[in-house]
């Protein structure tokens, strides 16, 4: 699948909540997206608006150019797979093993299959040598690693990530940072909802920012977390990253990581940028 | 203390659960069809008073429409009797079995009513804390609020799985085989959640000194009135005396 | 003053250990950050510190925890409510479930204690004005925000009188605003006089707010000292911490750039 679309998306709940207003998005095959937003900002309904868990009220939802307001969930889940942010309420399964390889097996694939795509999943998420232990012996940070493993396990072209450093030690975000690159680099779609504005500028080549169920914002971390779209930003209760406020106190332009601040501190006091 | 917007609200817990008892009770130990009646409109003025009537009714409908019903169908065309009004294929009707119907369908009406009256008009906390202001032990008034109000958080729970295990491919739209094979990855996480959840809640609660024998001085309490008193004694008098008639074969 | 003395701790039906050989003394007042990988034992040492392990979960104790010289070994569970309080990170299972009202909620505690009615109204009041949410007082505790229950929480806590706090992970499943509410509440907290112990990843959260920081490694203290010092400590990322954003920013921009003052000033601004 090389293309994932909302045409005029509008989502409106049973209880009369409007969550999404006008959302036109395009995602093309291997971007690296993520959403930022406060609570409430629409980017969760946006979310399961993809894999058809919600669907519009207005608009259109298009994988490769195709509506997709008649395919089952269970037909689209082998296209955008999502990974929840609680993954107590996911693991089910006794072992690590089963609970991996469940996502492809319920996909129709062969119990070798599945196997193989489960420890290739544990080997990817760096729990390989746990493949028998069981999940509840394994601390939040691996239970969360392993809720990632099963849904990479189903080798799904798109990949979305619910609040994936949230409750994650140092090591744990490192691990996931690897992680997405890992699946940019085999050409996989990655798409993160976070409110890790760190994580995000380091991880991510677009951020799209949501306000009121709008997008608000859509472009790279660089355009995202300059000083002109603070504004912006903070209606939707965002601060921008600790890099890019001291590139702006500096006089740096925008340096929305810190090895990009880095390196516009370099070049200037090497004369190439002005003080 | 939670709102009262009228004077039936404001009745003492207890005896709007007298109330309740006595009416559903009533209905049955009071014979033929006055009895049974008079409290429905008993309850339905009651109703009125407080300002719940159309909720009430709507509620009471729903909940006694389908057992009323297959009771009719099964009644009128399968109770014995001399009388017979009209007939459907094998079936006869008799005049006996609609008046059968007819005398469940408003004893039906009773219970329905009075329960329903009670839960629209008592806040469950308000009742507990009145229980417990009688002696009954804080902890058990703890469990019985905790059950009833953790009830929304396990939908809403049960709704947050579902969608974890459809976004992996579990169809909960498909043929009866696939939704067989989904019920541990619903059922496992839904049973590991809340003993999760209860043993962070008992932890929590610990660090309330909610472990600490003794008894409590509540903030608020519903008033009780002494002629309310005397109204719970004479409804269950009355209760008590209309079944003793009724076994005696008074009435 | 709350004092663990060579303290060793197993979970229940498990036979390793988790903690190993702890010793640590609070005094009253001190604000107290504990830091350390997952699964460090910072939990581990948040449930010992408020008499839940083993009183309430079971496990294996070894060594002393006395408050205030009082040997806690036999005391009741209930006992330590009035001396110690605990907050987790879930708010949700925090909050009784069974009040209607913020005030109900954080009256709760001294009602357990069977205190008079005015008693818990003024301390009640008292709580909810310290963590300036008093304006939340009528709300239904279900309807508040990730950040504003956990505020509840805490004066919940507080309006126990407890003569030391012990937080794990309070900001956890927070989002940055309540992360931010949260933050500051701590700060109001600080000036109250009831002693802090947090563990936290947020280092962030720790800076500016602890005078002592502690890290724990596969259960076992490794550092204690001066938050200054050992936020700045270089080992801290071995450990699997990280050090706050100014002394990770500062030490990338040292060497770089003209205007070393300039920059430690940028980094420092609010």
């Amino acid at each position: 699948m090389t293309s994932i679309a909302l045409e005029g998306v509008g989502f409106v709940y049973p209880d009369g909540t409007r969550a999404l207003t006008g959302v036109d998005l395009k995602i093309g095959g291997g971007e690296l997206v993520a959403m930022i937003g406060q609570n409430g900002s629409g980017k969760s309904t946006l979310v399961r608006q993809l894999d058809g868990l919600l669907r519009p009220t207005e608009g259109r939802v298009l994988h490769d150019g195709a509506d997709v307001a008649e395919t089952r969930v269970a037909a689209l889940a082998t296209r955008v797979g999502i990974v929840f942010q609680n993954p107590d309420r996911q693991i089910f399964a006794g072992r690590v093993r089963t609970e991996v390889e469940f996502g492809p097996r319920i996909l129709g694939r062969a119990p070798d299959e599945a196997a193989k795509a489960a420890r290739e999943a544990l080997q990817v998420v760096g729990l390989a040598d746990l493949v028998d232990a069981n999940p509840y012996d394994l601390g939040y940070s691996r239970r969360k690693l392993l809720t990632l493993a099963s849904v990479l396990a189903m080798n799904t072209p798109v990949v979305v990530l619910d609040e994936p450093t949230t409750g994650q030690d140092a090591r744990g975000v490192a691990r996931v940072q690897r992680v997405v690159r890992e699946l940019a680099a085999a050409g996989r779609t990655v798409i993160a909802i976070s409110h890790d504005m760190r994580f995000v500028a380091e991880t991510f080549a677009r951020v799209v920012v949501m306000g009121g169920g709008r997008i608000i914002l859509d472009g790279s971390p660089d355009e995202v977390f300059a000083e002109a779209a603070w504004p912006m930003l903070a209606s939707t209760y965002l601060e921008p990253t600790l890099a890019a406020r001291v590139g702006v106190r500096l006089g740096l332009g925008s340096t929305p990581t810190e090895a990009s601040l880095v390196d516009a501190l370099s070049k200037q006091s090497s004369g190439i940028l002005p003080t | 203390m939670p709102p009262t917007p009228s004077s039936y609200h404001r009745l003492n817990p207890l005896t709007k659960a007298v109330v309740a008892t006595a009416g559903s009770l009533g209905a049955f130990a009071a014979g033929g069809y006055i009895g049974p009646i008079a409290i429905d409109l008993a309850m339905a003025l009651l109703a009125l008073r407080a300002g719940v009537l159309c909720q009430l009714g709507r509620a009471s409908l729903l909940l006694t429409l389908p057992i009323a019903i297959s009771v009719v169908l099964v009644s009128v065309f399968t109770r014995a009797g001399t009388t017979v009004l009209f007939v459907i294929g094998p079936f006869d009707a008799t005049a006996e079995g609609v008046d059968f119907a007819a005398q469940t369908l408003v004893r039906l009406f009773a219970i329905s009513l009075s329960i329903g009256l009670f839960v629209m008009t008592t806040n469950p906390r308000a009742f507990v804390f009145d229980l417990e202001r009688r002696g009954v032990s804080p902890r058990i008034a703890f469990v019985a609020v905790a059950t009833i109000e953790a009830v929304p958080g396990l939908v809403e729970r049960a709704g947050v799985i579902g969608e974890s295990q459809r976004a992996r491919g579990l169809d909960t739209e498909g043929s009866a085989r696939a939704r067989l094979r989904g019920i541990l990855p619903l059922v496992g996480p839904m049973i590991i959640g809340a003993l999760t959840d209860v043993e962070e809640r008992s932890l929590a609660l610990e660090s309330r000194a909610f472990s600490r024998p003794g008894r409590r001085h509540l903030l608020w309490a519903m008033p009780d009135r002494s002629w309310e008193r005397w109204l719970r004694w004479l409804l269950s008098v009355g209760l008590v005396a209309t079944a003793a008639a009724r076994l005696a074969g008074w009435i | 003053m709350l004092e663990l003395h060579g303290i060793g701790y197993r979970y229940a039906g498990y036979a390793t250990p988790v903690l190993h050989d702890i010793d640590l003394r609070l005094a009253d007042g001190e604000l107290v950050g504990v830091v350390g990988a997952n699964e460090s034992g910072k939990s581990t040492l948040c449930l010992i510190a408020s008499g839940l392990a083993p009183g309430s979960i079971g496990g294996g104790l070894t060594g002393s925890l006395s408050i205030d010289g009082v040997d806690m070994a036999r005391q009741p569970l209930h006992a330590f409510a009035t001396r110690v309080g605990i907050g987790f990170q879930n708010p949700a299972t925090q909050l009784s479930g069974v009040t209607g009202s913020v005030f109900e909620e954080v009256a709760l505690g001294p009602m357990n204690l069977g205190l008079p009615a005015r008693e818990t109204v003024e301390r009640t009041k008292a709580a909810l004005a310290t963590l300036g949410i008093t304006d939340l007082a009528e709300r239904e505790p279900r309807r508040l925000s990730g950040g504003q229950a956990q505020l509840v929480v805490i004066a919940s806590l507080l309006s126990m009188r407890p003569a030391h706090l012990v937080l794990d992970e309070p900001t956890a499943q927070l989002d940055p605003e309540g992360t931010r509410l949260v933050a500051e509440a701590l700060r109001e907290l600080a000036s109250t006089g009831t002693g802090l112990l947090v563990a936290e990843h947020k280092t962030d959260l720790l800076d500016g707010l602890c005078s002592r920081v502690i890290v724990l490694d596969a259960g076992r203290i490794v550092l204690d000292g001066a938050a200054d010092l050992v936020l700045a400590d270089s080992r801290l990322e071995a450990w699997g911490v990280e050090p706050p954003s100014r002394i990770r920013l500062g030490r990338a921009l040292a060497g770089r750039g003209s205007d070393p003052s300039a920059i430690a000033d940028a980094v420092l601004a609010r």
